[in-house]
């Protein structure tokens, strides 16, 4: 159950997208959504095809397992293609059938935004499963800096991001584990109304709740430990630097951006 | 209640970059009343095994058959398996929850859908079982109790539950040794009243001395299975995965060495007496002996 989360996992590795600069990628990533609401028709939907697929063919990671991402929200995509279908009007009708009208329009609408959806969040997917959490705060940090001059806690939002990305897996194995552990002394889950699922939830949720805060509690203790005092004169121990290939990817990018737009305005 | 284990693979994460094989092809069986100890290095498959002799984990092939109900079967009532069988976890201190130490050990129990009197009879047979007076402590808190005190209290909510077969994933890691004693000793109770106990140990020297049977993984694989004495007479083969004898046969060994003629196959402090004892000529004195098996 809790296994089929892809988005957020870092896979580590030492391909040519996992070693560009991550605040390029996520600059990149910005272009690419704006990119991916501006495709307008096939054409569009092929350069970005292209793209996505390029960058994943030199990421080095299985098509198979980027794919695993949609998991998630395919709910969402069938849900907004068949909306889009039943919904849509257009002049061209295709199937008429009682009160349900299905026009050509409608189709191609809800092929087109299903699309949308499914390159959103293979995109981001890429971006995170090639990115190490730790590079995306840094990156983030760096990006938001000009924030420091209205007094917006950067450094610290980074941090908080950080140790909240770093906590993810720990409690999502923690509860793996208490969950096996009341299931071992008869818990069930999954079965009665409402109301009695919610109350077969205090066994888990109250452990869980004990455990995060002694977590938080002893992380709060070892950062204490070793001066940790925010972000007033810190240096960095990995100086970011923009090299050869971030300007070819981000040229790339351009490139991709560039050939949307002019199908969109032809 | 035998307890049987055919070709068990279990794969985490299939198909993904992370995927990894800690259960290779696992088989064994245990009989009624059997004391099984489980060694094996870190990463072995250990907690992975014992996870499946409940179904809390589905093997990625074989299958797992307790009192000739296959687990892989649909038609299985895991519920029933998880009343037979009884899992304490590694560190089962940090699954409390309840108001009161009375109500988190009655949670098994209670999930059997037993009524009140049998609830309270075994509450309070498994809280003088682990050596807590159900009247003191019962009313406390679970999360006020020391690390050692909670401990005890976890295993007491399985044991409650009264199953046939007790498994513990190293139930005395982190204890002091007065804590790690006091549990030694309520599983060896459990177990003098009949009942199955497979105990996964990092201590040769607590499986030398409780276990009639040894387990012994390496790498997701089982590496060999026998009696304290075949296990521990294999010293190099264990060294080689990992692993030790208990330090009464190292030392035994270095006496050895040093022109003693001490007989093979000493693995336990008592083992080591009676040895002494007759090679030194004499027999020990009475007194010392029962002082010697109270401290075992
Ligand atoms: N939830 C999980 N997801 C992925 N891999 C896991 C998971 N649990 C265990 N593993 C892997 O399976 C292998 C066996 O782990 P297991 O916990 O069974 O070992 P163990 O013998 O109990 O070790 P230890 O003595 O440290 O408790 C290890 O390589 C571990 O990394
Ligand atoms: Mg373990």
């Amino acid at each position: 159950m809790l296994k089929d989360i892809t988005l957020g996992q870092f896979f580590p590795g030492d391909s040519v997208v996992h070693r560009l600069d991550p605040r390029v990628k996520m600059l990149m990533m910005v272009a690419y959504i704006v990119v991916v609401f501006l495709v307008k028709g096939f054409l569009g939907y092929l350069v970005l095809f292209a793209f996505l697929a390029g960058a994943t063919l030199l990421s080095h990671i299985k098509p198979k397992f980027l794919l695993r991402s949609i998991k998630p929200i395919l709910f969402i995509v069938v849900m907004t293609f068949v909306l889009n279908v039943l919904f849509t009007r257009g002049e061209k009708l295709l199937v008429e059938w009682g009160i349900l009208h299905i026009y050509w329009e409608g189709v191609r609408f809800a092929v087109f935004m299903s699309l949308r959806l499914v390159f959103l969040l293979l995109g981001t997917s890429l971006l995170t499963l090639t990115t190490s959490p730790m590079a995306l705060t840094d990156a983030l940090e760096r990006l938001l800096k000009p924030l420091k001059a209205i007094r917006f806690p950067v450094h610290e939002m980074a941090m908080m991001m950080t140790i909240a990305l770093r906590f993810i897996p720990t409690l999502l194995e923690e509860t793996d584990k208490i969950m096996k552990a009341q299931t071992a002394r008869g818990a069930d889950f999954d079965s009665g109304n409402l109301f009695a699922r919610a109350k077969a939830m205090v066994p888990l949720l109250v452990p869980l709740f004990v455990g995060a805060f002694r977590r938080a509690d002893e992380l709060a203790m070892a950062m204490e430990a070793r001066c940790y005092h925010g972000g007033g004169n810190r240096t960095r121990m990995k100086v970011l630097k923009v090299q050869r290939i971030d300007w070819y990817a981000s040229g790339v990018m351009a490139g991709t951006l560039c050939l949307v737009l002019l199908e969109r305005l032809l | 209640m035998p307890v049987e284990a055919r070709d068990l693979t279990h794969t985490y994460n299939v198909d993904s970059p992370f995927e990894s094989t800690a259960l290779d092809k696992v088989s064994f069986s245990i009989a009624d009343g059997e004391f099984v100890g489980i060694i094996g290095h870190t990463g072995s498959g250990k907690s992975t095994l014992i996870q499946h002799l409940n179904g809390l984990l589905k093997p990625t092939g074989g299958t797992v058959i307790v009192d000739g109900l296959d687990l892989m079967a649909k038609e299985t009532d895991k519920k029933e398996v998880r009343r037979r069988i009884g899992l304490v976890f590694q560190y089962p201190e940090y699954q409390l929850f309840e108001e009161t130490v009375f109500q988190d050990i009655a949670f098994g129990p209670k999930n059997l859908g037993l009524d009140k009197e049998e609830i309270e009879r075994r509450v309070r047979d498994a809280c003088k079982l682990v050596d807590l007076d159900c009247d003191q402590v019962g009313e406390k808190s679970p999360f006020e109790l020391s690390g050692g005190q909670k401990r005890r209290v976890a295993i007491a909510g399985v044991l409650a539950m009264e199953p046939g077969i007790l498994i513990l994933d190293e139930p005395t890691a982190g204890l002091d040794p007065y804590g790690r004693d006091s549990i030694l000793n309520l599983v060896r109770l459990w177990h003098e009243r009949g009942k199955t106990i497979l105990m996964v140990s990092h201590s040769m020297d607590d499986v030398a001395r409780l276990a009639d049977r040894i387990l012994v993984m390496n790498h997701g694989r089982l590496e060999m299975q026998g009696t304290p004495d075949e296990i521990f007479s294999q010293e190099a083969r264990l060294r080689s995965i990992g692993l030790d004898v208990p330090a009464v046969t190292t030392l035994a060994g270095e006496l050895n060495r040093l022109g003693f003629d001490l007989p093979p196959h000493i693995h336990t402090m008592e083992d080591m007496e009676r040895a002494l004892a007759s090679a030194l000529g004499g027999r020990p004195a009475a007194k010392k002996t029962e002082e010697a098996t109270a401290h075992a």
